[in-house]
C-alpha cells in the first residue's frame, strides 16, 4: 500500500537515530555508517528491526551521508551502497510483516553557490544518484532531511520528482528561534516545499521535543501538508567529552502526544532516540485521531529568507530592473555589467520595494544565459522575493530552476499556447503568475470580458494541479491620452476580480500615462484609483517620491498602518536625504578628495553649469584622483580613505556621463579592458573587489569573473575579449597553484598579455617564480601598472 | 558576550590609531555586521595519540611538525569551529557593490570580531577543564605552518560543524562562510608550557599584519 493513501488515516511512526545504534555497535569515530550496509549488514538490519519491532512504520535506510558530494569511497560507488542499505531495509521491513522503507537523503556538507562552491546543478546530480539507486532497489518512499539550506533541498527534491515517482517527504533543522543556519525561516521553507510539491514537511534533529514544541505552532499556521516532527532525546549534553542526550522515553513520549493531538499526522525520532523511545512513543500515540488539514489559501512568493503576501496590504514590486526605455541598464546588460543591476536592487530595497522585477530581455543577448547569470548575484546581495520577468520561455525555466524560493512569474495570459507553456513549469517549480487579462484576441475593453478571461485561465490552471490562489491578476493599465475610458476599466476590472472571483491582482501602473507630460503625478494618482480597488500589488519605480507618497499615504489612510508608521518612516527618510546638497562651498576636487560621495555627485552637478563635462574631467577629476593616489602611496590616506574617494569620484563621473549622454554624445572611451579574477579555488574576493573599484575609477573598463574562476574561462575571456591585461588574485597558499596554472595557459594563448598579481600571501619574489609579469604589493599598484601598459 | 576589538580592526584596517575621518564609518560597519553576523561554535573533546610520527585524534592521522611541537605534553585536545555565518558573507556581498570602503570595514571588523569570539568559545572550554587541573595551548588552526588544510573536511566532520553551526569548507579546503576559524586546542596539565600562539607561530614573517613582541 502506497504510504501516501495512509495519511491521515492514522498516526504513522518513523524510526528512531541511527548513527548512535551504529556507535554503540562499534562503529568507529570518523568511520562513514553507510559502509556498515557493505561491512556489517546483519548491524544494521537488527537496528531497523529492533525500530520496526518497537511499533516504527517507517525505517530510514543507512544512507545519510550517501550522495555524490559527500560519500567519497574510491572503492564504493554511491550507488553499490544505497542498494545494500536499502536492501536490508526492506528485508527488515519483510521480515517484521509490517512498515515501509524510505530511501534517507541527507545534506552533501556544502555550501551551494553563489555563497559556497557547489553548482547547483551539480548538487542535483548528487542527489540523484542515491534516488535512482534506491528507487530501482524498491524504496516505498524518499525522506529529505536535516537540511538547513533550502537551496540544496530544492535540488534534492527536484533530483527526487525528476528521477522516480515515490512520495517525497523533506525534513529542515531549524534552531531554537525557527531560522536555518542559511538564513531561512519557517514561512520561507513552506513557501518553497509547497511550491515544488512534497507531501509531507517535517522538522528533525537540532532540537528536543520541548524546543521543537515552541516552532509547531508557526508551522502549523503556514502549511497546508501533513507534519512530520522528529526530534532529539533533548538537547545534546556535553560531559566528559561525550555528546549524551537526556529526554527518557517517557519524557519523548509525553510530548509526542501533545504533538498528536495537535494536528502532526507522522512522528519519529532522531540523535539519542532508540528503540525504547519509539516504543513509548507508538504506545502513547497509537489510538490519537488525526485532525483534518486545514488548507492556507495564501497567495505569496519568497526567497531564501522571507515571503511576500498578495492580500489586503497592498505591496510595491520594483520595476526598475528592465531595460524597456532605460538605456543606462541597456549598456549594462549588453556588457554583462551585473554590479548596476545589483546596485539598482539594493536601492529599490532601501526605498521599500517587497518584491523586485527582473527582466533582462533585449534582442542582442542571450536571455537565459543572462537571467541565470544574474538571478544568483541579485539574491546574494538582496533577500527580497524576485519577479522572473521574460517571455522566452527557455530562460523562464532555466529561472525557475535556478531561483531559491518561490518566485512570482511574469506571465502567463489567456491565450492557450501561453497557459499550456507556463502552468507546467509552474506546477514543477511552485511559483505565482502574473496572469494577464489578454487572450488572442487582444485586450478586451470592457471588465466583462477581462473578468471572463480571467475564469477561463483559473479553470485552465485547475486542470493542471494550480489553484487560483496561485495566479494574480494583471488587468492591464492602458493608455490614458489615447483611449480615455481606458483607466477606469483597468480598476474595475481588478475590483471585481478581488470581490467576484476572490483573487490578487497586481498592476504594472505606469502605462497609464503613455505620451503625457509629468507623468509621475498621473501615475501616482493613477495608483490611488486602483489601490483603492484592492490592488495588491503595484510595479512602480519605487524610486519615484511621487509613488511612495501616494503608496504610504494610501496605507495611512487605510488603516494598514498601524501609527502611520512606515508613513513616518518614509516621510523621515526623504526629510534625511534631500537631494543631495553639496557641503556649502565645496568644490568637485575636495570631495573626492575628502571622498564624500553624495558631496561629490552634487559638486559636479553644480560645476557642470559653468564647465563643460569633458574638461569637468580633465582639469578636475582626474588630477584629484591623482593627488589621492599619491597620498595613498605616501602613507598619508589609509585604504579606506582611497575607497572612499574613488567612490566619490564615481558619483561624480556618473553625473557627468549622464550630462554627456543627454547631450548626445557618449561617455569618454575607457583606457582599457582589464580581467579580474579571483582563482580557482579560492573564494575570498575582497582584494580583487578593491582593485576593480580602483581601476573602473581611474577610468578602466574591468570585467570582473569572479571568484573561484577557472584558468580556461580566464584565457578564453582574455582572447575573447582581447585584453592586454590581467590582474588575479590569491589568499591562501594552496590557491597559488591555480594563479600559476592560469598564468601558464594565457602565456600559451594570449602570449601579448600581462599579468599582475596580489593576495595575502604573495611577495614579489613569489610572483615572479609564478611567472607574473607585475607583483601588486597594494591598491594603487595595480592602478599604475595598468596605466603603464594602456599609456 | 564577545564584541568588536575596535583596535584589532583598526589594526586590520592598517590604520595607526584613530583616523578622525574614518571613526564614524568604522563605527556605522561594526552596527551593519553586528545585525548581519550570527555568531555560533562547536567544540568537542578527543584523546590525542602519537603513532609513527603522525599524530592521531578524532579519527584523523595528521603529519605535522608544528604542530606535533605545539602539543607537546599534551594528552588531548579540543576542536573548535566557529563562525559568524552566512549573513555576513552576503552583507560583505552586498558592500561590495555598493559601498567598497564600506566593506572593507566590516571585513576588518568581522576578522576581530571572528577572534573575539574565538577567544570568548576558548575561555568556556578553559573553564571547563580547570577543575581538572588542565590548560589550554593556544589555537593552532589547518594551513598554518605544516598542519595542512586538507584536514578541514575530517575536523568539521568530527564536530558535525555543518549541521550545528552551518561550517562547511569548499573543494579547495576554504572555509565557507568566509569568517569562520577551525583550530585544534591542545590541554596540558602543565600551565608553564604554553608558550605564545598567533603571530609568533607563524612562517609569514613578512606579514604587514604581524604583531610584534
Amino acid at each position: 500500500m502506497n504510504i501516501k493513501d495512509c495519511l491521515g488515516s492514522r498516526i504513522l511512526f518513523f524510526d528512531g537515530a541511527m548513527g548512535t545504534q551504529l556507535q554503540a555497535a562499534g562503529l568507529a569515530p570518523g568511520q562513514a555508517p553507510e559502509s556498515w550496509n557493505l561491512t556489517h549488514p546483519e548491524a544494521v538490519k537488527a537496528i531497523h528491526r529492533a525500530y520496526l519491532d518497537a511499533g516504527a512504520d517507517v525505517v530510514l535506510s543507512n544512507t545519510f551521508g550517501a550522495n555524490g558530494v559527500k560519500f567519497a569511497d574510491p572503492a564504493c560507488p554511491v550507488e553499490e551502497v544505497v542498494s545494500a542499505a536499502m536492501a536490508l531495509a526492506k528485508q527488515a521491513v519483510t521480515e517484521a510483516g509490517h512498515g515501509w522503507a524510505a530511501l534517507d537523503i541527507g545534506p552533501t556538507g556544502k555550501l551551494l553557490k553563489p555563497m559556497g562552491d557547489l553548482d547547483f546543478e551539480a548538487a542535483v546530480e548528487a542527489f540523484a544518484r542515491p534516488v535512482r539507486a534506491g528507487a530501482a532497489a524498491g524504496a516505498d518512499l524518499i525522506l529529505i532531511e536535516t537540511m538547513s539550506d533550502l537551496y540544496e533541498l530544492k535540488a534534492a527534491v527536484l533530483a527526487a520528482k525528476e528521477n522516480c515517482d515515490l512520495p517525497v517527504f523533506a525534513s529542515l533543522i531549524f534552531d531554537e528561534n525557527g531560522k536555518l543556519l542559511t538564513g531561512g525561516d519557517i514561512p520561507a521553507a513552506v513557501a518553497l516545499l509547497e511550491g515544488l510539491g512534497v507531501d509531507v514537511i517535517g522538522l528533525n534533529c537540532g532540537l528536543g521535543p520541548a524546543q521543537m514544541a515552541a516552532l509547531l505552532p508557526q508551522l502549523r499556521e503556514y502549511t497546508s501538508l501533513p507534519i512530520l516532527l522528529m526530534p532529539n532525546a533533548g538537547l545534546p549534553q556535553c560531559t566528559g567529552g561525550c555528546t549524551h542526550f537526556d529526554v527518557s522515553p517517557e519524557d519523548f513520549a509525553a510530548q509526542m502526544v501533545d504533538f498528536a493531538r495537535s494536528g502532526v499526522w507522522l512522528l519519529g525520532g532522531c540523535c539519542g532516540t532508540t528503540p525504547e523511545h519509539i516504543a513509548a512513543l507508538t504506545a502513547a500515540c497509537r489510538n490519537i485521531v488525526p485532525l483534518p488539514l486545514e488548507p492556507k489559501r495564501r497567495t505569496w512568493v519568497s526567497s531564501y529568507a522571507r515571503t511576500v503576501v498578495f492580500g489586503a496590504d497592498p505591496v510595491l514590486i520594483g520595476e526598475r530592473i528592465n531595460p524597456t526605455g532605460k538605456s543606462r541598464l541597456k549598456q549594462a546588460l549588453r556588457e554583462k555589467d551585473l554590479d548596476y543591476l545589483l546596485r539598482e536592487a539594493v536601492t529599490q530595497q532601501e526605498k521599500g520595494a517587497a518584491v523586485l522585477d527582473v527582466n533582462v530581455g533585449l534582442p542582442e543577448v542571450d536571455e537565459t544565459e543572462l537571467l541565470t547569470l544574474a538571478l544568483p548575484r541579485l539574491q546574494s546581495v538582496t533577500d527580497l522575493p524576485l519577479q522572473i520577468d521574460t517571455s522566452d520561455l527557455g530562460a523562464m525555466e532555466a529561472a525557475l530552476r535556478i531561483y531559491n524560493g518561490r518566485p512570482l512569474i511574469n506571465s502567463v495570459n489567456g491565450k492557450p499556447e501561453s497557459m499550456a507553456a507556463v502552468f507546467p513549469l509552474m506546477k514543477k517549480y511552485g511559483g505565482t503568475a502574473i496572469a494577464l487579462t489578454l487572450d488572442e484576441r487582444g485586450i478586451p475593453a470592457t471588465a466583462d470580458e477581462r473578468l471572463a478571461i480571467a475564469r477561463r485561465i483559473i479553470d485552465t490552471a485547475a486542470q493542471y494541479g494550480i489553484p487560483k490562489e496561485d495566479l494574480v491578476f494583471d488587468t492591464l493599465a492602458m493608455t490614458v491620452s489615447a483611449e480615455p475610458g481606458a483607466a477606469l476599466t483597468t480598476p474595475e476590472a481588478l475590483y471585481r476580480i478581488r470581490t467576484e472571483l476572490g483573487c490578487g491582482t497586481c498592476l504594472g501602473e505606469s502605462n497609464v500615462s503613455f505620451g503625457l507630460p509629468r507623468r509621475e503625478k498621473v501615475n501616482a494618482a493613477f495608483l490611488l484609483l486602483t489601490l483603492r480597488e484592492g490592488l495588491s500589488a503595484a510595479i512602480v519605480n519605487p524610486c519615484s517620491d511621487a509613488m511612495l507618497d501616494a503608496f504610504y499615504s494610501f496605507r495611512a489612510l487605510s488603516a494598514l498602518d498601524p501609527n502611520c508608521r512606515d508613513y513616518i518612516a518614509h516621510a523621515d527618510g526623504q526629510a534625511a536625504a534631500p537631494q543631495a546638497a553639496p557641503a556649502s562651498g565645496m568644490d568637485l576636487g575636495t570631495a573626492v578628495l575628502r571622498g564624500l560621495s553624495d558631496s561629490a555627485g552634487a559638486a559636479a552637478r553644480a560645476a557642470l553649469e559653468a564647465t563643460p563635462p569633458l574638461e569637468l574631467i580633465s582639469a578636475v577629476l582626474v588630477p584629484a584622483l591623482d593627488q589621492v593616489g599619491k597620498d595613498f602611496e605616501t602613507g598619508k590616506l589609509y585604504l579606506p580613505q582611497l575607497l572612499m574617494s574613488a567612490e566619490a569620484a564615481r558619483a561624480a563621473f556618473q553625473v557627468v556621463n549622464e550630462k554627456l549622454r543627454s547631450g548626445g554624445g557618449s561617455a569618454p572611451a575607457s583606457k582599457g579592458k582589464v580581467i579580474l579574477a579571483t582563482v580557482k579555488g579560492d573564494v575570498h574576493d575582497i582584494g580583487k573587489n578593491i582593485v576593480k573599484v580602483l581601476l573602473e575609477n581611474y577610468g578602466y573598463q574591468v570585467l570582473d569573473l569572479g571568484k573561484d574562476v577557472p584558468p580556461e574561462t580566464v584565457a578564453e575571456t582574455a582572447v575573447r575579449e582581447n585584453v592586454r591585461l590581467v590582474g588575479l588574485s590569491a589568499l591562501m597558499t594552496t590557491t597559488v597553484g591555480g594563479m600559476e596554472e592560469t598564468i601558464r595557459l594565457l602565456r600559451q594563448v594570449k602570449p601579448d598579455c600581462k599579468v599582475m598579481v596580489g593576495g595575502a600571501v604573495l611577495t614579489a619574489d613569489y610572483a615572479a617564480a609564478i611567472g607574473a609579469d607585475h607583483y601588486g604589493k597594494d591598491a594603487m599598484s595595480s592602478v599604475r601598472y595598468a596605466d603603464q601598459i594602456f599609456v | 558576550m564577545a564584541g568588536i576589538d575596535w583596535s584589532e580592526a583598526r589594526r586590520y584596517l592598517g590604520l595607526k590609531g584613530e583616523v578622525p575621518e574614518l571613526e564614524d564609518k568604522l563605527r556605522r560597519a561594526g552596527e551593519l555586521l553586528l545585525s548581519a553576523a550570527a555568531p555560533k561554535g562547536v567544540w568537542r573533546r578527543f584523546p590525542l595519540q602519537r603513532r609513527e610520527g603522525a599524530l592521531c585524534f578524532a579519527g584523523m592521522e595528521v603529519t605535522s611538525a608544528r604542530l606535533r611541537a605545539h602539543l607537546a605534553g599534551c594528552g588531548e585536545v579540543y576542536l573548535l569551529a566557529a563562525t559568524l555565518g552566512i549573513g555576513t558573507d552576503r552583507l560583505l556581498e552586498r558592500l561590495a557593490v555598493t559601498d567598497m570602503s564600506l566593506a572593507v570595514m566590516v571585513q576588518a571588523c568581522a576578522a576581530a570580531l571572528l577572534e573575539s569570539w574565538c577567544d570568548e568559545y576558548q575561555d568556556r572550554i578553559a573553564a571547563d577543564v580547570a577543575g581538572e587541573g588542565l590548560f589550554l595551548r593556544p589555537r593552532f588552526s589547518p594551513g598554518y605552518g605544516d598542519f595542512p588544510l586538507d584536514t578541514q573536511p575530517a575536523l568539521l566532520g568530527a564536530l558535525e560543524a555543518g549541521k550545528r553551526i552551518g561550517l562547511t569548507a569548499t573543494g579547495a579546503n576554504m572555509l565557507s562562510p568566509t569568517k569562520s576559524v577551525t583550530a585544534v586546542i591542545g590541554l596540558s596539565p602543565d600551565r608553564g608550557s604554553c608558550h605564545a600562539g598567533g603571530c609568533a607561530t607563524c612562517d609569514k614573517k613578512d606579514c604587514e599584519f604581524r604583531r610584534e613582541g
